[in-house]
């Protein structure tokens, strides 16, 4: 029998019940649609990890004091992390191309003009540019004379420019910290956000020693920040530095620890982490959807195979073999599966396209073109599982009965 | 052309117990020929009738077509001598509803391995049957005799050996069954072989033979002068 025929006549018999056929279809659209969103989202977030990964240095390591399993700055009443820790693990551990220590304050009130808005203070070292390889936009980092000075220089981030000065140039202008006045030395290049979502360009980087003695009254440290010669050396260093901290720290077996050690590779798991979640939902929505489909579709074949008994033995009678009958009953599923299949790719598509806009950039997708290929293996695929049970069943009818019924 | 040689077919009931439809049919069927096999119910006729259009196999007996042991070939085969030489008319008509009298009656060629014209041979079976100008009809809008003469032309596109017909106006009125079975009778003329079942005295005149079953045998077999 000629394949095009074939096919002719499964679209005949798919559109002499359209309300059928789309309910046959409503399961694989489902699934398919989710497995759409999957390979977006999936794809949209493992670019945010890259990136993410990126923004907090690939070959960085960060202690930050007291304990947990979170990331991002530590409580400000926290005092457990010294600069002789930070001496300590200069000593002691090999591979640090470069160290920052700082004093960090999470929203605080800087002034400039009539213009004021919340920040981060971060009272870092000479080396802050390289630890972070973060280099400045317009002006300079403070210099060690000014670190040694307790000097009132700042280098502000990009998101406080933009709400303190609008386009003025804010170089040689004064800002107020804390009631501080301070001189604005340089502008960050902008960074982006941080493994935790947070905005990093919002921030304000003066000398730990003015942050400490000037404005925060407080010897201890908020984290120290390292950049590894060797990247494939961090996971190393990271055990290598609690293990250190841990003597200093005299932290028993089974007592938590009041510090957290982070290189570039706990960061990209944490972050993949989280989208792996969502991936395992919503791949369990989509395997159950194509299960529930593929068998709402044998059910309704079975049930048009009963149905169509006197066709099944006509066709028989005039010359149609086994296989013919059996072969247009499958394309017959697996064309209704595949349409289904094409429905959800397209409204997976759009859905991909919304959920960035929807969420704000929270669930971040990538269009590209591997759904095509996995929504028309999968319908197929259930369209051909679904379909066997029922178009062996039709084979299989013996003519001369099938011709009485 | 049609030979059955002591054809028994028996049938074993969901209880276990065998029923023995046909109890040894010999018959000889010559081209050209118009035959009519006549009994009551249940008496075996549509089983020979199945047998001879190869849609059952007989239990034991041979059975020539044409010169080919079809009792002994696989399903698939007995699939392609149903298409190439047997034409089904049914009592029931058996037209696939919402499909034009050209689709219905293309059906055979689209399970022929041959490249063949398909609208034009539908065609050309549809004008045999006085049905040229209803090619575009579905079944719902023609009347009984008209679609039965679908089925008809249904059965002879694939230009095949013997037409066998089943009750072919057991579901019409008067006027139709005169409508079909003077089709019949043109076939007849133009060379054509034709077995017909019928419980209709009435239709069975029409045949030049007359052949008729009881209890799974053939009882009398009378030719008529034509």
């Amino acid at each position: 029998m000629k394949q095009t025929q074939t096919i002719k006549l499964a679209m005949r018999a798919i559109g002499m019940n359209k309300m059928r056929a789309f309910l046959m279809m409503l399961g694989v659209i489902i699934g398919i649609t989710t497995l759409t969103v999957i390979v977006s989202v999936g794809k949209g977030a493992s670019a945010k990890v890259m990136k993410t990964v990126q923004n907090f240095g690939a070959n960085a390591v960060v202690v930050f004091a007291g304990g947990g399993k979170v990331m991002g700055p530590p409580d400000e009443k926290v005092n457990t992390l010294t600069m002789e820790d930070a001496q300590a693990i200069m000593q002691e551990i090999k591979g640090i191309r470069s160290m920052d220590t700082a004093l960090i304050r999470v929203s605080r009130t800087v002034k400039y003009e009539e213009n004021n808005t919340n920040t981060a203070i971060y009272g870092g070292t000479v080396n802050y540019g390289d630890a972070w390889e973060w280099s400045t936009e317009s002006g300079d980092y403070f210099t060690e004379e000014d670190v040694a000075s307790m000097a009132r220089v700042a280098v502000v981030g990009k998101t406080v420019v933009n709400e303190l000065y609008g386009s003025t140039d804010p170089i040689g202008t004064n800002i107020k910290i804390e009631n501080v006045n301070f001189k604005v030395i340089g502008v960050l290049a902008p960074r982006g956000t941080s493994p935790m979502g947070m905005d990093m360009d919002s921030r304000v980087v003066i000398p730990y020693t003015t942050a400490s003695r000037r404005v925060f009254n407080t010897p201890y440290i908020s984290l120290i920040r390292m950049a590894a010669v060797d990247p494939n050396q961090i996971e190393k260093m990271e055990s290598d530095i609690a293990a250190l901290l841990k003597e200093r720290h005299h932290i028993q077996a089974g007592f938590p620890e009041d510090y957290r050690v982070r290189g570039a590779s706990s960061v990209s798991k944490m972050a993949k982490g989280m989208m792996g979640t969502l991936n395992l939902f919503l791949g369990l929505v989509s395997l159950i959807s194509l299960v529930v489909g593929g068998i709402v579709v044998m059910n309704i074949m079975l049930i048009s195979v009963g149905e169509r008994v006197n066709e099944i033995g006509l066709r028989r009678a005039v010359g149609a073999r086994k296989n013919d009958i059996r072969n247009q009953f499958l394309i017959e599923s697996s064309l209704i599966t595949l349409m289904g299949g094409v429905i959800g790719v397209l409204v997976g598509l759009v859905v991909s396209i919304l959920l960035p806009i929807l969420s704000k950039g929270k669930m971040p997708a990538m269009l590209s073109w591997e759904p095509f290929v996995l929504g028309f293996i999968f319908s197929v695929l259930v369209g051909i599982l679904a379909g066997l049970h029922p178009a062996k069943k039709a084979a299989e009818m013996d003519p001369v009965i099938a011709l009485k019924g | 052309m049609i030979d059955l040689k002591d054809i028994t077919k028996t049938y074993r009931k969901s209880g276990g117990m065998e029923v023995k439809v046909l109890q040894g049919v010999s018959l000889k069927i010559e081209k050209g020929e118009y035959v009519a096999i006549m009994a009551p119910s249940g008496m075996g006729k549509s089983t020979l009738m199945n047998i001879i259009g190869c849609l059952d196999k007989p239990s034991t007996g041979e059975y020539r077509l044409d010169g080919i042991e079809v009792d002994k070939m696989d399903d698939d085969s007995l699939s392609s001598v149903r298409n190439k030489k047997i034409g089904f008319v049914f009592q029931s008509f058996h037209l696939l509803p919402r499909t034009t009298a050209l689709e219905n009656v293309q059906l055979p060629l689209i399970y022929s391995t041959d490249e063949l014209d398909m609208n034009a041979l539908a065609s050309t079976a549809l004008e045999e049957v006085g049905l040229g100008d209803r090619v575009n009809y579905v079944p719902s809008e023609l009347s009984g005799g008209q679609q039965q003469r679908v089925a008809i032309a249904r059965s002879l596109v694939n230009d095949p050996s013997i037409l066998l017909a089943d009750e072919p106006t057991g579901n019409l009125d008067t006027a139709s069954s005169t409508e079909v079975m003077s089709i019949f009778d043109k076939l007849h003329k133009d060379g054509r072989t034709i077995v017909m079942v019928t419980h209709s005295d009435e239709i069975a005149q029409r045949a030049s033979r007359i052949i008729r079953m009881r209890d799974g045998k053939i009882v009398s077999d009378e030719r008529r002068a034509a």
